[in-house]
């Protein structure tokens, strides 16, 4: 295959991985994120196993082995890259439930799964922690004061 | 334009068109459902370019688990997306595209798809599968070594070639000057034109192993020639398994019997699945004795094993399922997987060979020991899938600690 279509599957990955990088940028939905990434993998998947094509190939299993008759004359696709995507699906999808463990885990602690709502919380959090740290030296202050007035 | 690149483009656009819904719609439940539906499409574009394992593993693990995952997150957070007042990002969509366009840019200088001149189709390749498939003078397949042949010799030789290995097939004399035939041994039958590393001082793989009983030499690369990635790609699973518990188990005190919905008094459900469950589980089994023969092994089936227990705890409950397979048992199941992987690894060093060189387990026939050591392997790295996808489900389904 030649010509544009001939690299027509690489674009698609590149596609694919732009679609998930946008979905993690602009989705502030943690779920949202966790789906995206996966998205992001896929499209990598994809480009492993394109390069692996060979014109007029088949799928890597050895029929002679089993018959010892058959022997197919052409090309094997290359296995390599179907081992490592193989791999690659199972790791995902435990990073995709270790993800979503802590989605639950922070929607628990939060009490929602929106970034920017979650962002907003800390952020008042620190205010108030720093108010709160305001009044306490204010109050240290002043009780040292006092002091070293009823001492003098 | 033929078959295979003709259905290859119709299914991707599909899967684009997919992929862009998934991202868009702000129902999370339907955001996961057509997550199943993309899997399901990649798990054919897979099957269109030939990778019958891929395919079965992203139909198992896309289709099938990742889409339970969700649902039963979704149970806890909530199952719509917070409204955005803009629809689109457009700083995101500037750096994505500036991105892509980067990406697509260097595309331009791949082989094109299917090129039989293509790198990847010549490093190394008559290497992987002469350590995997077994070749014997050019045939791959079950074969004896020849009479006399020394296994043992062949094993401590490391196969130097000391000159450059003609193109034409017919000239022979490399061979007689090769160091392996000085030392009186046999010379490996060494297709030029596929001998991108037929360089002086380069190693050639010694004939010595007469396997050929690993058909599918996806298994074979996955359990032999990436052995370690393999055992270590099981190890991850573990502890994917372990964060789980460590992150969501509720405290031994209160108890691990929590029911969840209950679906048993709905009759056709609960026939269904009783019928199906049992063949479920055979084929799981089957999936995993049969991964060096056919697609398929050890995750793949072991992630079928898991559907069969998800089954039974979505129709009867999770109490029904931990009589089953109590949390206990489970969680050593996880751990008793990769110690038979790495297991098998030590009984082959014990024996004399090299850590996971499997043809140590039969010394007579080394590709029934392959065979064997591969059946072995992929029962561990099953065993610890199936465990684990069974610790998720359960985790992610308990409900919140009081």
């Amino acid at each position: 295959m030649t010509g544009a279509l001939g690299i027509y599957n690489y674009w698609i990955y590149v596609l694919l991985m732009m679609i998930g990088l946008y979905g993690v940028i602009a989705k502030p939905n943690l779920i949202k994120q966790a789906i995206a990434l996966g998205l992001f993998q896929t499209g990598i998947f994809l480009y492993y196993i394109s390069m692996a094509v060979i014109d007029g190939g088949t799928a890597p299993v050895w029929t002679t082995i089993l018959d010892g008759a058959q022997k197919f004359e052409g090309p094997y696709d290359n296995p390599l890259p179907h081992v490592l995507i193989l791999t690659a699906i199972v790791v995902s999808v435990s990073v995709l439930a270790v993800a979503l463990a802590l989605i639950i885990n922070i929607k628990r602690t939060y009490g929602t799964i929106e970034y920017d709502e979650i962002e907003a919380m800390d952020q008042a959090d620190k205010r108030a922690d720093y108010q709160r740290s305001q009044v306490v030296d204010a109050a240290d202050d002043l009780e040292q004061r006092l002091e070293g007035h009823h001492h003098a | 334009m033929n078959a295979v690149v003709l259905i290859d483009t119709l299914l991707l656009l599909l899967v684009t068109v997919t992929a862009v819904a998934i991202i868009e719609v702000r129902s999370l439940y339907a955001s996961a459902i057509l997550t199943g539906i993309y899997s399901l499409l990649m798990a054919l574009v897979w099957v269109n370019m030939h990778s019958m394992d891929v395919s079965f593993t992203e139909a198992a693990v896309g289709g099938g688990i990742s889409t339970i995952l969700l649902i039963g997150t979704l149970v806890h957070v909530g199952r719509d997306e917070k409204p955005i007042k803009k629809r689109l990002h457009v700083p995101a969509l500037v750096f994505t595209a500036l991105t892509g366009a980067a990406l697509i840019y260097g595309t331009l200088d791949m082989p094109r798809f299917g090129d039989p001149a293509a790198p990847i189709h010549h490093y190394r390749v008559p290497e992987m599968m002469a350590q995997t498939v077994g070749f014997v003078n050019g045939t791959p397949g079950k074969q004896k070594p020849p009479e006399g042949f020394d296994v043992e010799r062949y094993r401590r030789f490391d196969g130097r070639i000391t000159g450059p290995i003609p193109d034409d097939p017919k000239d022979t004399a490399w061979r007689e000057n090769s160091a392996l035939r000085l030392e009186g041994l046999m010379v490996p039958q060494v297709h030029a034109a596929h001998e991108p590393h037929a360089e002086p001082g380069h190693h050639l793989h010694p004939p010595d192993d007469f396997n050929g009983h690993v058909p599918n030499s996806v298994t074979s690369l996955l359990a032999a020639y990436r052995g370690y990635d393999t055992m270590f790609e099981t190890t991850v699973i573990f502890t994917a398994g372990v964060s789980l518990i460590l992150l969501l188990r509720r405290p031994r005190r209160e108890g691990y019997l929590q029911s969840g919905a209950v679906m048993s008094d709905q009759v056709i459900l609960r026939v269904v699945s009783k019928l199906s469950i049992p063949f479920i589980l055979i084929f799981g089994f089957y999936v995993i004795t049969h991964g060096e023969l056919g697609p398929g092994g050890g995750f793949q089936g072991g992630v079928v094993l898991a559907t069969a227990f998800i089954l039974y705890a979505l129709i009867f409950g999770r109490a029904a399922l931990y009589r089953v397979v109590p949390p206990p048992v489970s969680d050593i199941l996880t751990g008793v997987g990769v110690l038979i992987y790495s297991g098998t690894g030590a009984v082959c060093m014990l024996l004399g060979g090299k850590f996971l060189d499997y043809s140590m387990l039969n010394r007579e026939l080394p590709g029934d020991g392959e065979s064997l050591g591969m059946t072995l392997v992929e029962y561990g790295v099953g065993i610890t899938v199936s465990m684990v996808m069974l610790t998720i489900f359960n985790q992610l389904a308990e409900e919140r600690s009081t």
